[in-house]
């Protein structure tokens, strides 16, 4: 299985790169770190036209600080997200997500811009930055603009950026204390794609839950808020009960799809064992973090 | 109809694998485990998918393991490259590879370099890996001989040599 | 039992013989062949599983600079007849579909090119209009009347059905006091090695010779009906062995990939590599394995003792026969397991439908009767308020009563399968297991424990490729493995296999054998692969044969050779042959040691110096000796008895310990013991290499392979992203235990063992997976054991209480 010809560019800039693109608009595939590009190119199931290989855009990889948001250049590689002491001590919820995406091989090429541009329902890091209300900022021929990553998803494979657009920085609220958080899937075997995975992210007020952001993937178009769940947690207890509520609602809440994998309801299902576990397990955290 | 894109550029290269300095040209849509094993006659990595899934392709990148099949030549420009042929030195093998002869850590050999190379850069950052994180390590490189076990043995009986010497 | 003690060799762990050029990086398998001039094949597949070609329009492709040819079906039948089949039956394939396709993946045009990539250009530019048909998606639309045919020349869907009755099934089942029953059924998987299949093919036009590079087995006997196949002359056709990244056997023929690499050789005119793709692998390779239903009856009383055993099995072959109904005929070698069970009914249904077809894999079809029988067993077991243990202990073949000959007229050679179950029970310690169940069960957690006592035949015999007709057109009876031998001027051995190392470790037991015999150092051994014209008759690895057969073939050239060396050290001692003993690589008369002569001494002798060798012995040290099956006996006429023809027959216990996670279906492993008796072990290790190896095949088809195809006839399952093979994270480690029960046919008593691990663990996997969800009254009937279907199943048992 090879790739198909194409032309390849790679600009050393932002203001090239997009030139590239608004030269060649829809012919034209960004090419990050190719873990999900590549496999599709060499099936021939996508054959851009163009390739605009961004890797030489030093620029793009960053992991900073500012102003209580932790700012990742586009080409921030996964596995600088897994290890980088910002991002664990500050976003943990996005250390510990980004650790599960396939195995070291793909997290050392993968980039997080390349990851939530390629908008894949199952991936991990589009569930976690919805829960974490991240943003990323896109950059096109009309300068740059910032979507909020609750308006970046339209569907399987498709985001809201524009053939032009190149996304160069997710931007993340920094954690505050007292808050604990989990990444929890669901896959067949080490490394896939989850049949259901939740990010969770509470703030601990004593024995009450001051609020609460759930998010899922694998079990819809797109990845979810869970806004009926956090709705039945936020200011009450963890207990049983209140965890059961939140399980039910989820499972109304989501969409998943047969597979051959594993059907509808078996993801609606453990989408709901996921709530319970993962809320249960975040509100520990937050405990043993906690005031 | 759209108009077929035409190959109008091919890239000039220069890159070092296994310590050997290469210029070649190469089409942009070469993929880097065909460039190692046809241009350069290295075939030891071998393909096992071409999809990414089998890490048969593993090599390392400036040190780091990366999928050759997911990977353009021409994105290994100024890179050195690693691959199972650098890993024996004037026909002596690397203490690894004699981990993995001792320990009976291959049969068919097909997914034996990916594995070696896998193997090796985790032991440059952990010296002394426990089973559980030597299986955590290689779990995306499939074998269909061994069950595994075998490997992971050998694997920490390299570290412990290493650790030894 | 035989003293292993004096053996030197034999029985040790050496480190392999294979393995440095493997490590290095510098073995050459397929792809590493390179040919001057070399051409790169790519294949068109059709997108639709049944299908009629209207028109086929290549003269785009043609066009395109860089490539060479491109050949449709019709073209390619003017260069190349009908694939090599071994099955009785009228089913016909081509390489390359010349009328219609017969499933989603066949090939309909080949393309040449200079490389992959332009050749996987031109496959874009052929254009195609099709004739879509109705699609045969599953046995019982195939079955039903007015079905579409796969074949229409065949009338029919059903290739092939039979009955074949051994012993007093009725009565006995009129006799029992109860009948367990159970319907299983077991998925479509498939070997998927790591390296897929290829062939480079280099036809020389003026000579009108071909040779061929593949990584395929049995070269000896394929190249014959291959030069048929491909029209060129079987003294001018040679295929060449290379190292195989894995088989399993799924390579032993690779019928397809090499007439295509001929097909485009013969277009060309130079020498075209094929290699098979993943996705070709996944969707079009001659083997996929078997597709089965059962209705399995065991006949029972009510302490425990099995009487009978009725099956009724449908297997989905798929569009083509080439095999035949061999995995069919493999199982009637250990049907009815390690049990007394008296007598059994076997009533196949081989059909035909749009899918990929089938050949053989790892267990060969016994596999998946073992699984049928311990399913049976344990359900038995419940049944009858018995432990898995006891019922199994009730039935199990005493040692005394060896060998054994089973209704089916096969005899298991000899075993002490009580012995193996109590050192298994005992690794694994039953009893703690059990008390830590009951403990966790009380908790809410589920734990099972599940046991497979099975058999492992091997060393197959050809009749078991056409017993079940009655008037077999061809019945070979050979299964042959001939090596040479040959000591060089210095002393140095070298050996010739005809076989294809497979990743098993052929090297290394003919080196663990010349060592025995001659008293050499076993890493001095230097082995080469023969091609098909120098290569002796061979069937090469597969039925767990190759051990016993390479020590049986070493050691018939080991007698030849000795018989010379004595001679000649004789002449040259001026001793009797009698007097003399050979130890550690040297000769000399008994007692009198400083009177001998080393192996080389000799080898000089032999090769130099004529006049001092005794007059009747040539010049040169070389013996060869193609050995064949130790102990098989024909079928009666009537098929009653199907004759000894896979007596050698090693035995095994496994129990794993599961944990279930019945919320998310998930399967953990917390223990797997596995307990063998292979007889004599030539090499523990590689031994036990094989058996983890073999156990993590297991766990993929009891937990996560499958090939899923839909009503139309599509693979739903055509990557590795879908089709899924366990990694290091799903496998566990194995305790691995032996028992040595040697044959009484065989060189040391050497039992067969490659299957071994597959053959047992699915069985176990799936009992253990029931014995954890037993308080819920949850069987296992299909596999795989998927986290989907466990969730669903728990469901559907609450739901009933």
């Amino acid at each position: 299985m090879k790739p198909p010809a194409f032309r390849y560019v790679d600009p050393r800039s932002v203001a090239d790169a997009v030139g590239h693109l608004q030269e060649h608009g829809g012919d034209a595939k960004i090419l990050a770190g190719g873990q999900s590009l590549l496999p599709l190119m060499n099936l021939r199931l996508v054959r851009p036209q163009v390739v605009v290989d961004i890797n030489r855009i030093s620029a793009l990889a960053y992991i900073r600080e500012t102003d209580g948001v932790l700012a990742l250049g586009a080409l921030s590689r996964l596995q600088a997200v897994v290890g980088s002491d910002a991002v664990t001590r500050r976003v943990p919820l996005l250390a510990e997500a980004a650790a599960h995406v396939g195995h070291l091989a793909i997290r050392h090429r993968g980039t997080i811009g390349g990851n939530l541009a390629h908008a894949d329902p199952a991936s991990e890091i589009p569930a976690v930055l919805l829960a974490l209300e991240g943003q990323v900022v896109a950059t096109g021929p009309r300068g740059a603009r910032t979507i909020a990553v609750a308006d970046l998803f339209r569907g399987p494979l498709s985001s809201a950026l524009d053939p032009t657009e190149l996304l160069t920085e997710v931007r993340v609220p920094i954690t505050p204390p007292g808050c604990g958080s989990v990444f929890l899937e669901v896959s067949r075997r080490a490394g896939d794609y989850a049949l259901a995975g939740m990010g969770v992210l509470l703030q601990r007020d004593g024995e009450q839950c001051a609020w609460v952001r759930i998010a899922v993937c694998g079990v819809g178009g797109t990845p979810l808020r869970m806004r009926e769940a956090e709705r039945i947690l936020e200011r009450s207890s963890v207990t049983e009960d209140t965890l059961r509520a939140a399980a039910r609602a989820v499972e109304h809440a989501v969409a998943p799809s047969d597979d051959t994998q594993a059907s509808a309801d078996y993801r609606r299902h453990v989408a709901g064992v996921l709530t319970v576990r993962a809320v249960r397990q975040a509100w520990q955290r937050a405990g043993r973090e906690g005031r | 109809m759209a108009k077929r894109a035409r190959e109008t550029n091919v890239r000039e290269i220069e890159l070092k694998v296994n310590g050997i300095a290469y210029h070649e040209t190469v089409e942009p849509r070469r993929l880097l485990v065909d460039f190692l094993r046809d241009h350069l006659g290295l075939t030891g990595t071998h393909i096992g998918c071409e999809h990414g899934v089998c890490g048969a392709c593993t090599v390392l990148v400036d040190g780091q393991s990366v999928r050759a099949c997911l990977m353009l030549a021409v994105q290994a420009d100024g890179a050195e490259v690693t691959t199972v042929e650098g890993l024996a030195r004037d026909g002596k093998l690397h203490p690894l590879q004699e981990a993995f002869w001792e320990h009976h850590a291959l049969q068919c050999g097909f997914c034996t370099p990916g594995m070696l190379l896998t193997a090796y850069e985790l032991l440059q950052t952990n010296r002394t890996p426990e089973p559980d994180a030597i299986r955590d390590a290689i779990a995306g490189n499939l074998c269909r001989c061994t069950g595994y076990q075998n490997i992971v043995s050998a694997v920490q009986a390299a570290a412990q040599a290493a650790g030894r010497a | 039992m035989a003293d292993t003690t004096r053996r030197k060799w034999v029985g040790k762990s050496i480190r392999r013989l294979e393995d440095p050029k493997l490590l290095a990086g510098e073995a050459r398998y397929i792809d590493d062949v390179h040919e001057s001039g070399m051409l790169h094949a790519a294949v068109l597949r059709s997108p639709y599983a049944h299908a009629r070609i209207k028109r086929i329009d290549t003269s785009r492709a043609k066009a395109l600079p860089g490539v060479l040819a491109v050949v449709t079906g019709k073209e390619a039948a003017v260069l190349a007849g009908p694939v090599p089949a071994f099955c009785a039956e009228p089913v016909v394939q081509h390489a390359i579909a010349i009328e219609k396709v017969r499933f989603a993946g066949e090939a309909v045009a080949a393309v040449a090119a200079v490389d992959r990539y332009v050749a996987e250009d031109a496959i874009d530019l052929i254009e195609v209009e099709w004739e879509p048909l109705p699609v045969v998606s599953d046995v019982d639309s195939a079955l039903r009347p007015g079905a579409p045919l796969v074949h229409e020349g065949l009338g029919t869907n059903l290739v092939f059905g039979r009955t074949l009755t051994f012993g007093d099934v009725k009565g006995d089942f009129a006799r029992a006091d109860r009948v367990v029953r159970r319907r299983l059924r077991w998925p479509r998987a498939a070997a998927v090695p790591l390296e897929t299949a290829g062939a480079v093919a280099k036809y020389e036009r003026t000579s009108q010779r071909m040779t061929v590079w593949a990584n395929t087995n049995m070269y000896h006997y394929s190249a014959m009906p291959f030069a048929g196949t491909l029209k060129v002359d079987p003294n001018k056709f040679s295929i060449v062995p290379v190292a195989v990244g894995g088989s399993f056997g799924s390579k032993h023929l690779l019928s397809k990939v090499i007439t295509i690499a001929g097909i485009l050789s013969k277009a060309t005119g130079r020498p075209v590599k094929f290699m098979e793709d993943r996705i070709d692998n996944l969707a079009a390779s001659d083997s996929h394995a078997s597709d089965r239903v059962y209705e399995a009856e065991l006949a029972v009383t009510t302490d425990g003792r099995f009487l009978s055993l009725r099956i009724d099995v449908v297997d989905d072959y798929g569009a083509y026969f080439q095999f035949g109904q061999t995995s069919h005929g493999n199982y009637l070698s250990q049907v009815t397991g390690p049990y007394t069970i008296g007598s059994v009914e076997i009533t196949l249904k081989a059909v035909l439908t749009n899918k990929c077809q089938q050949m053989v894999y790892r267990g060969a079809g016994s596999e998946v009767n073992n699984w049928m029988l311990e399913a049976l067993v344990d359900t038995a077991a419940r049944q009858l308020g018995m432990s898995p243990v006891d019922v199994r202990r009730k039935n199990l073949i005493r040692p005394e009563q060896f060998p054994y000959k089973i209704p089916t007229g096969n005899y298991y050679d000899s075993g002490n399968y009580a012995g193996v179950l109590d050192l298994a029970l005992q690794m694994v310690d039953l009893d703690r297991w059990r008390k830590e169940q009951a403990r966790l069960r009380a908790a809410g957690r589920y734990i099972g424990i599940g046991l497979a006592t099975c058999q492992q035949r091997s060393v197959y015999s050809a009749t078991e490729f056409w017993f079940w007709y009655e008037k077999p057109g061809f019945p070979v009876t050979a299964t042959p493995e001939g090596v040479t031998v040959r000591i060089g001027q210095s002393g140095q051995f070298t050996v010739s296999l005809s076989s294809p190392f497979w990743g098993n470790s052929p090297e290394t037991v003919v080196a663990q054998v010349l060592a025995e015999e001659f008293g050499i150092d076993p890493s001095t051994v230097s082995v080469l692969y023969e091609d098909s014209i120098r290569a002796l008759p061979a069937a090469g690895p597969g039925g767990s044969r190759l051990t016993v057969m390479l020590a049986g073939a070493v050691n018939g050239a080991s007698r030849k050779l000795k018989d010379k060396i004595f001679r000649i050290a004789a002449h040259l001692l001026e001793a009797s042959p009698q007097d003399l003993v050979l130890a550690d690589g040297k000769v000399s008369v008994t007692g009198v040691p400083q009177r001998g002569l080393t192996l080389a001494d000799i080898a000089a002798n032999a090769h130099f110096f004529k006049m001092s060798l005794p007059a009747e012995l040539e010049t040169g040290l070389d013996a060869s000796h193609t050995y064949d099956h130790p102990f098989t006996t024909p079928p009666s006429a009537d098929r009653s008895d199907l004759g000894a023809f896979y007596p050698i027959v090693a035995h095994a216990a496994h129990v794993p310990v599961v944990e279930i996670d019945v919320d998310t279906g998930l399967v953990k492993f917390l223990d797997y013991v596995a307990v063998h008796d292979c007889g004599t072990m030539m090499n523990p290790a590689a031994l036990e290499g094989q058996i983890a190896g073999g156990i993590a095949q297991g766990i993929g088809t009891a937990l996560y392979e499958e090939f899923v195809y839909d009503s139309e006839g599509q693979l739903r399952t055509a990557s590795l992203l879908d089709y899924l093979l366990p990694t290091a994270a799903e496998v566990p480690s194995i305790r691995i235990g032996h028992q040595e029960t040697p044959s009484p046919y065989t060189p040391y008593g050497l039992k067969g063992s490659g299957e071994g691990g597959r053959m047992v663990a699915p069985a176990a996997i799936a009992n253990a997976v029931q014995d954890a969800l037993a308080p819920l009254g949850v069987e296992v009937s299909e596999l795989p054991i998927t986290p989907d279907r466990i969730v669903r199943w728990v469901r559907e048992a609450r739901a009933r209480r």
